[in-house]
């Protein structure tokens, strides 16, 4: 009986201490984050505020849902997610379903693919490419160019080489063709892997700011973390010439909590369904037949 | 074989597809030219778009009635008015990503918009070598209107940057002399304790030791102290949680990070003689804790929370700071704030501080062939500053004031729709800031001696809080304490090698001492270290710029004499 014994109790408890720690340090700035969202403007100016409100009120949130560009941004970011995942996932399922078979010239494919892993054109480049090829202030310009990803393909590609080749040749044998086999057999068995990649895209998206801010030149094109970005990030001001009404606005500690605490449930709620998924997600490699 | 024919087909149709876009994109701009306005009554027939970039500022998100960036009370007044409409084609968020767009721009992915403000130095410089930028010096010399001429006569230095060879490539935005700081003092505390406010650096510590020991607030608790200010970005922030007066106390003009011209010559603040007693004296009352413990991590915003809190009885900024702290006479029952100016130095001059002229320079597409439209949209934009013509009050009714029961108000919960704040109508123009030629707070000098609020400004100015209003008129009634930098051209070459260390190894060293982790000789070392390793040639360069930059009469030019 291993775990009777006194060392295996110490670590154990030693273990639980430590997690609860790790989980408290994830989970307190959330809830720091929430009391200030609703909280009083005064009392969060006077570092008064901890884990629970004081002044409770609901004025930040009241604001936040009638400012009409957090709600566009809101929407933006959604769509973006939801296309952007879609599409992810149609070229990277049939890219991976086809790599994941002998064929000649695959490794030459494979290794154009890594070889974007490991070098990229750098910002200017893509800035001109997207701008000549007009996807500027479109929703495309999010989209697109992050939408074969050379890393989830290598995830997909390992994952589907699990599946018993012998599965494949018998739906072959009953007449399936490659499409019929990719829809019918390959996905519904790698669900694990298809929901862990499609998690990763989409936390992708979802947080991703700076394309929104190279690619759009109206705010109110924004996605959800770029308009964070410009609300929260960049009021850190060093500039010295503001004026009153400006340093009022920054001030607004409580509607940028309310803001930041609004755009990360999405996320988590999505979580939850899909984490269940993530152990035999991830298995890169690790079990070989 | 079949595959491959197919694959190919696919790689061309991509191909054209790719071409066609960029096609179209093309023959889009080129229609842009086709129609001719003409200025008729101050007005352009047909309209016309002037584009602009822009640094999205604060109000991102804060439209009111469901306008936006490109759609809004200003720009459609701009178009029914003048024929001009506004677009905005180049949008940045902060400072850095604004100025990689505008770098982006450069590359001539797409079309530069005609009208540029430029907030860093380095990047105008890199924007006249690319030849992408107009030069304006007869522009502004032919179409100019005079009054706003009055106002680049009184800032010639604002050129300077924008200089080269004889020929002016861009214009401040807006100069104009900032407001100066003043000592916001809980009042409360000073009462209670029998003190006046300090006026020289002596009563200063008097002041900040009672703060500290005596129990200002009366709990019993010694949880309070005296001075609170930020040392994280620099001894010198120049708007809030600024320690600057205590440096200048003992360097008089010179101040930390700063150039002043010393008799033709610039010099660096920072290396300056009087700054080892100034640390003397900061590290004598951190080890008393008189001062903030954690000066050195917080930034300026952070810095005032413990005001704000009610542990801290002292902070400095600009006027408006009190805006920002007064919510501690709603946290601490009693609290009083009141503003005084800066104490004297220790030879009974007055104490100095920074102070800004512009907020970055206009630069113009070197295509852009409309600067008479320019200057008729911007001088519009001076209506406000002035009180005049269709500005005369504000911007637009209900957004930035409104007029109730005949009286002009400037309170947004007073509008006849009440608004939560007001809206920086100003700031949907051209720029992150609105023209003001109010100076340091003449407006609210001029009311306290007694002036009848009767235009825009002086009926705004009269609206606002009575502490903030006595801020602005000692601000005013001390305007020969600011000191503008000197030095605000592009990077030097050895600069742009050196000056990051020689600024962190300046910051360590100042911390270090007065946190008492090393001797105050090392001051000394920083400053031996500072000449050896690269100071010198930044001085030389420095000044080789600015004698290069004050050689041609550009003002003349300019017809600005």
């Amino acid at each position: 009986m291993y775990h009777k014994t006194t060392g295996y109790r110490v670590f154990s408890y030693f273990n639980y201490a430590f997690m609860i720690l790790a989980g408290l340090a994830c989970f307190l700035p959330l809830l720091h984050l929430l009391a200030q969202s609703l909280s009083s403007k005064a009392a969060i100016s006077g570092n008064m505020v901890s884990f629970w409100p004081v002044g409770f009120n609901v004025d930040a949130y009241i604001k936040t849902f009638n400012n009409s560009n957090f709600n566009g941004a809101m929407l933006t970011s959604i769509t973006r997610t939801v296309l952007g995942t879609t599409i992810s996932m149609f070229i990277l399922t049939c890219a991976g379903y086809a790599l994941s078979k002998e064929f000649r010239g695959r490794n030459v494919l494979m290794w154009f693919f890594i070889f974007t892993m490991l070098f990229s054109g750098g910002l200017i480049p893509s800035y001109i490419l997207i701008t000549a090829l007009g996807l500027k202030d479109t929703i495309w310009a999010l989209v697109l160019p992050g939408a074969f990803g050379a890393y989830n393909l290598i995830l997909l590609v390992n994952f589907f080489k699990t599946i018993p080749k012998a599965l494949e040749e018998a739906a072959f044998i009953d007449g399936a063709s490659f499409f019929v086999i990719l829809s019918k057999i390959y996905l519904p068995l790698s669900l694990p892997g298809i929901a862990t990649v499609s998690l990763f895209i989409m936390v992708g998206h979802w947080n991703s700011w700076f394309d929104g801010i190279l690619y759009m030149s109206d705010a109110s094109k924004y996605p959800l973390a770029s308009f964070l970005q410009t609300v929260v990030v960049q009021s850190n001001m060093q500039n010295m010439a503001m004026s009153q009404s400006e340093v009022a606005a920054m001030s607004e500690q409580s509607i940028k909590a309310a803001q930041i605490f609004v755009s990360t449930l999405p996320i988590i709620l999505v979580y939850p369904f899909l984490q269940r998924y993530f152990v035999k997600g991830i298995v890169l490699g690790a079990v070989k037949e | 074989m079949k595959k491959r024919t197919d694959l190919w087909k696919m790689v061309s149709m991509v191909m054209l597809s790719a071409i066609l876009v960029a096609g179209c994109s093309k023959g889009e701009s080129a229609s842009e030219t086709a129609p001719a306005s003409v200025l008729k009554d101050g007005k352009y027939d047909p309209p016309f778009t002037i584009t602009i970039a822009k640094q999205q500022d604060e109000n991102a998100g804060k439209y009111i009635n469901g306008e936006t960036l490109n759609d809004n009370v200003l720009t459609r007044w701009g178009e029914q008015n003048l024929g001009i409409k506004i677009q905005t084609t180049l949008l940045g968020g902060d400072a850095s990503q604004y100025n990689t767009k505008l770098r982006l721009a450069l590359t001539g992915s797409e079309k530069l918009p005609d009208v540029l403000p430029v907030y860093d130095t380095m990047l105008v410089n890199d924007l006249i070598e690319s030849g992408q930028v107009k030069e304006i010096t007869e522009d502004i010399s032919t179409y100019m209107p005079d009054r706003i001429k009055e106002i680049y006569k009184q800032y010639p230095t604002t050129f300077n940057p924008v200089v080269r060879e004889g020929k002016v490539y861009g214009m401040a935005i807006a100069p104009n002399l900032t407001e100066g700081e003043v000592m916001l003092i809980r009042q409360d505390w000073l009462d209670r304790l029998n003190l006046e406010a300090p006026t020289t650096i002596d009563e200063f510590e008097q002041v900040i030791a009672a703060f500290t020991n005596e129990d200002p607030d009366g709990n019993g608790k010694k949880d309070t102290y005296g001075f609170t200010f930020s040392g994280k970005d620099s001894y010198n922030t120049g708007w809030v949680s600024d320690p600057v007066m205590i440096f200048s106390a003992y360097t008089g003009k010179h101040l930390p990070r700063q150039w002043h011209n010393d008799n033709g010559k610039l010099t660096y603040g920072s290396v300056a003689p009087g700054n080892k007693e100034a640390l003397a004296k900061l590290r004598d009352w951190y080890a008393k804790g008189y001062l903030n413990k954690e000066l050195a991590t917080q930034g300026a915003w952070d810095a005032l929370s413990d005001f704000t809190e009610g542990k801290a009885g002292i902070i400095i900024g600009r006027p408006w700071l009190y805006d920002s702290v007064k919510d501690v006479e709603k946290n601490v029952d009693g609290a009083k704030i009141s503003a005084y100016p800066t104490i004297q130095g220790v030879n009974g001059d007055k104490t100095y501080q920074s102070a800004q002229l512009n907020d970055g320079v206009f630069m113009f597409n070197k295509d852009f062939q409309n600067m008479e439209a320019f200057f008729l949209y911007y001088d519009k934009m001076y209506d406000a500053a002035f009180s005049t013509g269709e500005f005369k009050y504000g911007y637009a009714q209900g957004y930035d004031y409104d007029i109730v029961n005949d009286e002009v108000t400037f309170d947004p919960t007073k509008f006849n729709t009440p608004l939560e704040a007001v809206q920086g109508v100003g700031k949907m123009a051209f720029t992150k800031n609105t023209p003001s030629v109010d100076g340091p707070g003449q407006s609210y000098y001029d009311l306290a001696n007694g002036v009848k609020a009767d235009t825009g400004v002086l009926i705004q100015s009269a609206s606002k809080d009575q502490t903030t209003q006595d801020g602005y008129r000692i601000s005013y009634e001390n305007r020969d304490v600011l000191l503008p930098n000197e030095f605000n051209g592009p990077p030097t070459p050895t600069m742009q090698n050196v000056w990051e260390q020689l600024t962190t190894m300046e910051q360590e060293t100042f911390t270090k001492i007065i946190y008492g982790n090393e001797p105050l000789e090392a001051f000394d070392t920083f400053v031996k270290q500072w000449h050896e390793k690269g100071g010198d040639t930044v001085i030389e360069e420095v000044n080789e710029w600015y004698n290069q930059a004050s050689e041609t009469d550009v003002m003349t030019l300019m017809n600005l004499k």
